[in-house]
């Protein structure tokens, strides 16, 4: 079961092609937005640019440069001190190494042909001082929110990219099904995370999105869905959310099921079904032209987000995303969450494509209480 | 013996290595360790002529409030992300979460908040009206500004954090030591069971997988960086092309299958309580060590232990280097990109950085003192012959 899965190379979809038409994309959106160079820190967005594979961290870093998109002459400059993971399209010229003085990385910036002339720059983050860094080295520009171009050029998937989505969702179920396998009384949270880490990584991707995949909800007293993974031990009846992701060639996929230990309740069986009503009505209004608000209900809490090179805009929660619109090409996560003192919580998760009529279900995990 | 490895066993001996004159305890004391770093927090704020603080990094966070989010790849950790935000004068910190169970114990209850999402519009306009209220005036710190956010906070005076964060940081009590020294045994123990594997016709992802169960079998920890399993090349030419020349590493891992012979470069790091370990080792695939190899590995202990003789209090980050370049005959043993050493925190790379393109004069202005930390990773590389990497952790004690 092991291979090379993980590698921006993939003998179904034609990675080239894929970063291609990326490409295009990104020209296009800098065009409609009047953008003359972009200067990008997300992993996710230099990753989106370059289709280079780049080192692995965990955790959200402050802005910094790490690569540089110049209209004028469309090349992608990447910060990377080798070649290696780098496609072809970037030349050895298009690369700038890795500095800890900001002198020397400003003089790499400097080199960059056509950078001094550019107007206005957008960056996908912003930290102070960078007004001034930036001014060294474009003294015309003006820095603006490259935000709305980028996800514009992200939001709409491309075949391949919904592909590559989807090759990650079948690692998340293979996961999810290892998980499932490993829950029994006495075992703990951080034993099901073990099982998916070593199910994702045995598939060759080693990365996973969130390392909080598992919670055992509480049979008793209040209950909330925890993310961060404890030595609490399963009981008999209880009910556990099971939640992995994966990241296939830098593109998140991922499900949710919750299942029981042993018996279940029929009060949690109620729970489980009110859970996948919610759930299936949200996935039916994921379609073009609607807005985040309406796929909220009453019955339970319901939480959206993008999919792509990891999680991206849209959010959609209680507070946050409700004027969002959907386009077509999106791919949502989309979740339902219900809860019931003395009984838990159950959660239950899907990935979907919204294209132009009935929404695209992703994943394909059974969906009933185990 | 003047300083503590802490990589290796403690307990050690009845040598007691103090820091600021309290020992290194077995086990930190987590709420010590949180009201001290307030208090250092505080002390630059006022010291800046700062009102306060609005973190968003994760190790920042990390470091500001004590509060745990699961291990997370970059994107999830930016989106669904912890802030902080830290009132001068007001020792608790304020903490938005979307992960209320990571709230450490000692912080008010009335200090949770509900998440913000400073990378969205809506989110940020709440969250600059948290701030108004917390901090209604002067000038604020701040580690990163999404432009929802920079647009919210227009109004305000902001600067970068770094003037309050990077000293505060930079000298590490006896509780931090102790997470660091626990990090490291936790990281230490599942590459031990990692090492075993290390045969011909191993994949990379294999190592990696072994590396993660184990890892989180030992205890309360997450993974901070893709495990690196690289096999080097005899000469750089024979490696990816790179911008300086020197050696490319490193370069992440894959499902690369291992051969006979290889020269491995391995390279780990995980969290605990927020801060990071780093292992580094050079292992060998199915092959005792010829003695080339040998000799290499014997070069790098002496470039380490001709550093570790000068290592007290008091000396320069640019006598380390120099110390560094004679035990190698002249020549500089790191990789031209890196450094000949740096410290771990809440970041897995910090202050004191040492021998990088900063520059002698900015080695010269860095004194070490009691509480560094020097990640020592000397690189011996004979081109045409490969090289000897490893790293460990030591800590500049009081006495050295």
């Amino acid at each position: 079961m092991t291979g090379l899965l993980a590698q921006q190379e993939s003998g179904q979809v034609d990675m080239a092609r894929l970063r291609a038409d990326r490409r295009r994309r990104l020209f296009d959106a800098m065009a409609a937005h009047g953008l003359d160079a972009l200067v990008l820190g997300r992993a996710a967005d230099v990753a989106f640019a370059s289709g280079a594979r780049q080192l692995w961290t965990a955790g959200a870093r402050p802005f910094g440069p790490g690569c540089v998109v110049v209209a004028s002459t469309g090349h992608v400059h990447l910060l990377s001190t080798w070649d290696e993971g780098v496609p072809p399209e970037i030349g050895h010229d298009d690369l700038f190494g890795l500095k800890w003085n900001p002198a020397n990385l400003l003089g790499s910036l400097s080199a960059i042909p056509g950078i001094e002339q550019a107007r206005r720059v957008g960056t996908d983050s912003y930290s102070p001082g960078f007004e001034q860094f930036l001014a060294a080295v474009a003294p015309d520009a003006e820095i603006v929110d490259a935000g709305p171009a980028l996800g514009e050029a992200r939001s709409a998937k491309s075949e391949d990219e919904v592909a590559l989505i989807e090759r990650a969702v079948a690692v998340a179920e293979a996961a999810l099904s290892a998980m499932d396998d490993a829950v029994e009384p006495g075992a703990t949270e951080r034993d099901l995370m073990r099982a998916y880490l070593a199910a994702i990584s045995r598939l060759g991707c080693m990365q996973p999105p969130t390392e909080g995949v598992a919670c055992a909800t509480p049979r008793s007293g209040p209950v909330t869905l925890r993310r961060l993974t404890s030595e609490r031990q399963l009981g008999p009846g209880q009910l556990v959310v099971l939640n992995p992701s994966a990241l296939y060639a830098g593109y998140e996929g991922g499900l949710g099921r919750t299942v029981a230990v042993g018996e279940v309740s029929p009060a949690a069986a109620r729970l489980a079904a009110r859970a996948r009503e919610v759930l299936d009505a949200a996935i039916d209004r994921c379609r073009a032209g609607a807005r985040g608000a309406d796929l909220r209900s009453d019955d339970a809490a319901v939480i959206a987000y993008g999919l792509g090179l990891g999680v991206e805009a849209p959010v959609i929660g209680a507070d946050v995303g409700g004027d969002a619109e959907q386009r077509s090409g999106m791919v949502l996560s989309v979740q339902a969450w219900v809860a019931e003192e003395g009984v838990g919580g159950v959660l239950q998760r899907d990935a979907v494509h919204v294209v132009d009529g009935t929404p695209r279900v992703l994943s394909r995990y059974r969906s009933e209480l185990v | 013996m003047a300083r503590v490895s802490l990589g290796s066993a403690w307990g050690k001996g009845n040598i007691v290595h103090t820091v600021e004159g309290r020992p290194i305890p077995e086990l930190p004391d987590l709420a010590r360790m949180h009201r001290e770093r307030s208090d250092r927090i505080q002390e630059q704020l006022h010291a800046q002529g700062l009102a306060g603080l609005v973190l968003l990094g994760t190790s920042a966070v990390s470091y500001a409030t004590g509060a745990a989010q699961p291990g997370a790849d970059s994107a999830r950790a930016g989106l669904f992300r912890p802030v902080a935000v830290v009132v001068t004068g007001e020792p608790a910190p304020h903490l938005f979460t979307p992960y209320p169970e990571g709230a450490p114990g000692d912080l008010p209850p009335d200090h949770v908040h509900p998440p913000a999402f400073p990378d969205l519009d809506e989110g940020a306009a709440a969250l600059a009206t948290a701030v108004s209220e917390l901090i209604p005036r002067g000038r604020i710190g701040i580690d990163e500004l999404p432009h929802p956010l920079r647009a919210a906070l227009a109004h305000r005076d902001v600067v970068s954090a770094g003037s309050v964060m990077v000293p505060v940081k930079l000298r590490k009590t006896a509780d931090e030591l102790a997470c660091i020294r626990i990090a490291q045994r936790c990281n230490e123990l599942a590459m031990c069971d990692v090492m075993p594997l290390l045969r011909p016709g191993v994949r990379q992802s294999t190592l990696t997988a072994t590396f993660l169960d184990r890892l989180h079998e030992l205890g309360d920890v997450s993974n901070g960086i893709d495990p690196i399993w690289q096999p080097m090349p005899a000469s750089v030419a024979a490696g990816p092309w790179t911008t300086h020349g020197d050696i490319a590493f490193p370069t992440g891992s894959t499902g690369e299958v291992l051969r006979s012979g290889d020269v491995i470069w391995c390279d780990t790091g995980i969290h605990y309580e927020g801060y990071a370990s780093d292992f580094g080792r050079t292992w060998l695939v199915g092959a005792e060590p010829t003695a080339r190899q040998r000799a290499q590995y014997e070069r790098w202990q002496d470039v380490t232990d001709a550093v570790l003789a000068l290592c007290k209090p008091g000396v320069t980050a640019l006598d380390l280097d120099r110390g560094a370049i004679a035990a190698n005959g002249g020549t500089k043993p790191w990789i031209e990109h890196f450094y000949l050493s740096h410290a771990v925190g809440t970041d897995s790379a910090e202050m004191p950085l040492i021998g990088t393109d900063l520059g002698e004069t900015f080695d010269e202005q860095q004194v070490l003192a009691p509480g560094m930390i020097l990640v020592l990773e000397p690189v011996i590389w004979e081109d045409g012959y490969g090289g000897y990497r490893a790293e460990d952790i030591y800590a500049v004690t009081d006495d050295g």
